[in-house]
């Protein structure tokens, strides 16, 4: 037990940085004022989302209350975190289980499986508590002050709050321990362990849907009737996604009642049971699907004269770094995992759920008449675009992209490629990836839709435009503060607040663009037309400041 | 040939000097050896030399080009093996050399050539396909060699080349940078190894807490000599003294 606590302390004191900020301070005391104003800084971006959130809740509680189904917000919220964290859990364990450069020295220490995966796992949950935060609070806060809830439910809450990581992180932990462990087999460990985080996100896709499919039919007058009068209906109906949350939100609505206490009791022993068994099967597996992953075996086979010459005729220097770029992105699996991937698989995931619902062909999509009038058209293009940016904003590519070269960021000084060229290779290969997910995202919403060809043109044309100040913002931000310093590939894309900020530029830029066209824009062509507008005139601008800034900052970063 | 003139770089707002107003020219057609213990300065300095790092102070020039001023140009004229070999290990040894010779844009003519002969020569060919992630710590460095000799540059910088190599690259090696500066090209190496300074340089450089402290010819190093003193005992010296 010492030995797990030891090591959970090295761990946490590791992956959170404090060593780090307390090194830095030491020599400069500034620097936990820069801790401290990034952190408000983070604050004050999310602050409207929470606002607007929190005002929804109030407005849905009351909405709620005289049917006496107010109860709803905070299962809602609970559901959607515990969803949350079982998705991001997923690529937390692969990434921090499996990819970190620590996992593999831990082997050689005389400790048990459970004592790593187990001191992994709550460095984990110590990252989701940060994550759940701002999604909890809230609907905590405003059930527990608009009923004028008592201590025990404020107790309950801290409590629910603790638990609530648990059991989904859990979940996402069983799978991929079993996975990896038959992944990391063969020649190619790399390419299997992309293909086994790739199924266990299938598998969590696949267990999503069948738990919202089941027996869900909201137009049956019965089950509606039964929704709104029975008091749990609502509670009921949501928490069939993540059924353990039910008890923790019946265990908060009925905080004064044995009731309550029972359904707490409940929750928390389903949570630290489903904990257990993660870490059961992680004692039994986790080691063997570590052992070795890190192995590579070549082929040491002469090469023939062809071999040389698909490579002899060379290429440009500029196309020649884009394409070492493309290349390390599809290879390293942390990069692949968190940039490309996510790429790919938003417009995936945001595409099923419609696919498995429209099966029924009488029954018209809730869109098919909005869409045939012009503002539906306005509407449409705005949600389809705003759904490109906000892709790009998060893909991380070029917003990491300088932070992925980490120590390796010498190269990129000493060769005798320009600056400007090299700024350039990074955009070309962050737009190109962009424009996949782009067009993934057009033609999920073509197999939904039945868009018409000048709507669909006009909706390709904005979002290949409306991608390029989103992609150039995102390498601007990374030139001014690169993540250069780590020890393992998968800290350089997902411990980076870099993609933050470019996920809030692309909120702030698309909200901003996006909120006119809604309030003011009702043709699709003036829409169109406005919107291609402001984004070309953001891409100008941001590509001026990248090539006069972002170069003269370039010039300054040492490797 | 590099010009160092009156170069400087410092640490942590200038309070800890890394390199300390160093001038050395290293001619055309030698080999210069740069001596001096862990962090003494030497790799920063091939940094400033690289524009891997910008000087505070000072001008480099190589073949006459100023890093700072034309610093395309100047990195063209050299190659650079840096001290730590472990760089694209995700690609295979034949993409990194392809991409080296792209950036360097070395004409689709002789790379082939030139490529199969450094590979054949370090014993890379077999491996050239494979990830560089599967090469051993020598592997790694020979392939990093191959890639900073692609361009047939007039000027080599090493750091610390010899390190993980096997006795048989070792030697190749030298044999190279010889054959290099014999034909009126420039070698300039920093070295822990002083038995390999000793026997393959013509003018050495120590340098410690980043000031050059002793330069010179090895004849005028060995007149510093005292009788039966090793070079390792008059490094010892210099470098504990101070």
């Amino acid at each position: 037990m010492n030995r797990f606590i030891t090591l959970l302390k090295t761990l946490l004191i590791n992956n959170l940085g404090i060593s780090a900020i307390q090194a830095k301070a030491r020599k400069n005391k500034l620097e936990y004022l820069k801790v401290l104003g990034l952190g408000v800084a983070i604050a004050a971006g999310v602050a409207p989302s929470l606002w607007l959130y929190s005002k929804i809740l109030i407005q849905g509680y009351d909405l709620l209350a005289p049917l006496g189904q107010q109860g709803a917000i905070l299962i809602l919220g609970i559901v959607m975190v515990s969803s949350m964290i079982f998705f991001f859990g997923i690529f937390y364990v692969i990434n921090f289980f499996y990819f970190a450069g620590d996992a593999q020295n831990l082997l050689a220490l005389p400790l048990s499986g459970w004592q790593v995966l187990g001191a992994r796992f709550s460095v984990v949950i110590a990252y989701e508590y940060l994550t759940e935060l701002p999604f909890i609070l809230p609907p905590l806060l405003v059930f527990g002050i608009k009923s004028g809830a008592s201590l025990t439910y404020w107790l309950y809450a801290l409590i629910g709050f603790l638990l609530i990581p648990l059991l989904p992180l859990s979940l996402a932990t069983i799978p991929t321990v079993i996975v990896m462990r038959f992944a990391n087999l063969g020649r190619r460990k790399d390419l299997f362990k992309i293909l086994g985080g790739l199924m266990v996100i299938a598998l969590a896709i696949g267990y999503q849907f069948l738990f919202q499919k089941s027996g869900i039919n909201a137009m049956d007058p019965a089950f509606l009737q039964n929704l709104l009068t029975d008091q749990y209906g609502l509670v009921n109906l949501i928490s069939r996604v993540f059924p353990s949350t039910k008890y923790l939100g019946l265990a908060l609505i009925s905080a004064n009642k044995v009731a309550g206490l029972i359904n707490l009791l409940i929750f928390a022993a389903l949570s630290l049971l489903a904990v257990a068994l993660a870490w059961l099967v992680g004692d039994k597996l986790y080691f063997k699907g570590l052992v070795g992953s890190s192995e590579t075996t070549a082929r040491r086979k002469m090469l023939t004269s062809s071999d040389y010459e698909r490579f002899g005729k060379g290429s440009p220097a500029l196309l020649s770094y884009c394409m070492k770029e493309i290349r390390l992105l599809f290879r390293v699996p942390p990069y692949f995992m968190n940039c490309v991937l996510t790429n790919l698989l938003v417009p995936v995931i945001l595409i099923i759920p419609f696919l498995l619902q429209s099966h029924n062909k009488q029954e018209a999509l809730p869109w098919e008449d909005l869409i045939s009038q012009p503002v539906g058209q306005t509407i449409l293009m705005v949600v389809i675009v705003g759904a490109v940016i906000f892709l790009a904003g998060s893909n991380a590519i070029t917003a990491t992209s300088l932070s992925r070269e980490g120590k390796e960021f010498f190269i990129s000084k000493y060769i005798p490629l320009s600056y400007k060229q090299q700024v350039q290779a990074k955009l070309l290969s962050g737009y190109l990836l962009g424009i996949i997910g782009a067009v993934l995202l057009l033609i999920g919403a073509i197999i939904l839709m039945p868009l018409k060809i000048a709507l669909i043109g006009m909706i390709l044309a904005v979002s290949l435009v409306a991608i390029v100040p989103i992609i150039e913002a995102g390498l601007l931000i990374d030139i001014f503060r690169p993540k250069l310093d780590w020890d393992n590939e998968q800290k350089a894309v997902k411990q980076n607040l870099n993609v933050v900020f470019s996920i809030l530029f692309s909120i702030l830029l698309g909200g901003a663009v996006l909120y006119i066209v809604i309030r003011f824009i009702h043709s699709p062509i003036l829409a169109a037309t406005f919107m291609l507008s402001c984004f070309t005139v953001a891409a100008v601008v941001f590509y001026y400041l990248l090539m006069t800034r972002g170069i003269e900052q370039y010039r300054k970063l040492e490797g | 040939m590099i010009e160092i003139i009156g170069v400087s770089k410092s640490y942590n707002s200038g309070t800890v000097k890394a390199v300390d107003n160093v001038n050395l020219t290293i001619r055309n057609g030698e080999i210069f050896g740069f001596l001096g213990p862990n962090g003494a300065g030497k790799t920063t300095l091939i940094k400033m030399i690289t524009g891997i790092l910008n000087a505070d102070e000072g001008t480099i020039k190589i073949n006459g080009k100023d890093i700072r001023k034309n610093p395309i140009e100047a990195k063209m004229q050299f190659g650079f093996v840096p001290d730590d070999p472990n760089i694209f290990a995700r690609l295979t040894g034949l993409e990194y050399l392809n991409f080296m010779a792209d950036v360097y844009m070395v004409p689709p003519e002789t790379r082939l050539d030139l490529m199969q002969t450094l590979l054949k020569r370090f014993e890379m060919a077999a491996a050239a396909g494979d990830l560089i992630q599967s090469y051993s710590h020598g592997m790694k460095q020979k392939i990093v060699v191959i890639g900073a000799l692609l361009h047939n540059p007039p000027v080599w910088i090493l750091d610390e080349p010899m390190t993980g190599l096997d006795p048989r690259s070792s030697f190749d090696l030298k044999e190279m940078m010889r054959e290099h500066a014999d034909t009126g090209k420039t070698v300039f190496f920093s070295t822990h190894v002083l038995d390999v300074a000793e026997k393959v340089c013509d003018r050495v450089a120590i340098i410690n807490k980043g000031k050059v402290i002793l330069g010179g010819s090895m004849q005028e190093i060995h007149e510093h000599l005292r009788e039966n003193q090793s070079l390792e005992n008059l490094f010892l010296e210099l470098t504990e003294n101070e």
